[in-house]
């Protein structure tokens, strides 16, 4: 009698967490991605801009790699190496899979930032972080196309005129289409898990 | 369930114990912590970010910034608006209301160090001094770390 009592709990539990491991698989949803996705993916007219020693970049050239878009500029202190440190710990994470990633960073201030310094200040947290620079009037036509805005602001403050800009990532797809945008201050695990998860369709196709 | 409503009276009295226990441990002082400085590169900007705990009765404000390595320290705190564009504001002068404690930390309120003289490498230390209304003068030791 008090063993059959005893034992009833243990029965219960069971049962209770077969239960819920069966809806679990029932119930489970498909994947969700991190970043707000564009749906269809927008096509991005192609653009060639400067990177380190002269050597041009090409988009059209990345085709078959995912193609993150960050801009910013050198003189930004806060933000700007807040978003190249994620992608530092995105890199890291990704492992092998990093290979088939370009982490570029395109500058918002063309007036200060060479192609060489942008290269060299991407290049610091990994020196395969791409920095990009050109004419203001090649970067002005990529802002357009992606709806980044930028705008020079005067602060009074010692460093010059500050910058201000869009501050979400820009991710394209391996056919160099817009798939979707991470927001400012989305994590390394997200922004990883989302590059897994678009390597993983990619191969599915 | 006999055990847990039990235990649930407890509930309060353990917080209200805690929270004395805190507001105790820190009255009267005014205090800057947790200093840390990013990595930065001799000619580019750098940012300072700490913790100013005002645990004193009267309001204060942070002035001013100066520091060796740099040929300016200025206060600035990032903004984004809801397109998701950042912005950095100057900050004439930081509040630290009194019971208060002001958190400096990246994609807000920094120092932002202008020029820097040096390069800011892992394991090097900077000395900043924070100049308060009312606390007056007050140098940290900020290590530079990747965060």
């Amino acid at each position: 009698m008090i063993k059959k009592n005893s034992s009833t709990p243990l029965y219960v539990a069971t049962a209770v967490i077969a239960l819920a491991l069966l809806m679990g698989f029932a119930f489970r949803r498909p994947y969700a991605f991190r970043g707000a996705t564009i749906n269809p993916p927008l096509p991005v007219p192609d653009f060639s801009l400067v990177t380190a020693n002269g050597q041009s970049f090409r988009l059209s050239d990345q085709k078959g790699k995912i193609v993150l878009l960050f801009f910013g500029y050198t003189s930004c202190p806060d933000v700007c190496p807040i978003t190249l440190g994620t992608f530092k710990q995105v890199y890291d994470r990704l492992g092998a899979n990093a290979q088939k990633v370009r982490f570029v960073m395109m500058t918002a201030d063309p007036d200060r930032d060479t192609p060489d310094k942008v290269a060299a200040y991407a290049a610091r947290f990994n020196p395969e972080f791409i920095g990009l620079s050109g004419s203001r009037e090649k970067l002005e036509g990529v802002w357009q196309e992606l709806g980044v805005f930028v705008e020079k602001q005067d602060s009074g403050s010692a460093a010059g005129y500050l910058v201000s800009h869009t501050a979400s990532v820009y991710v394209l797809d391996q056919n160099g289409r817009l798939l979707m945008t991470w927001p400012y201050g989305t994590s390394a695990i997200d922004m990883a898990n989302d590059i897994t998860q678009i390597l993983k369709q990619s191969e599915q196709e | 369930m006999e055990v847990y409503t039990k235990n649930i009276k407890w509930i309060p009295a353990l917080l209200l114990a805690i929270l004395f226990v805190s507001a105790c441990g820190k009255t009267g002082e005014f205090k800057v912590m947790d200093a840390w400085a990013r990595p930065a590169a001799s000619g580019d900007n750098g940012a300072v970010y700490f913790i100013v705990s005002n645990a004193t009765d009267t309001d204060d404000r942070l002035l001013s910034v100066s520091t060796d390595v740099a040929s300016a320290a200025e206060v600035h705190m990032s903004m984004m608006d809801s397109n998701g564009v950042m912005s950095m504001q100057m900050q004439e002068a930081v509040p630290i209301p009194a019971q208060q404690e002001i958190i400096f930390k990246p994609g807000g309120l920094h120092v932002m160090l202008i020029g820097l003289s040096q390069d800011l490498k892992i394991g090097d230390t900077i000395s900043l001094t924070l100049n308060f209304g009312a606390a007056g003068s007050i140098t940290v030791q900020a290590p530079v770390e990747e965060q």
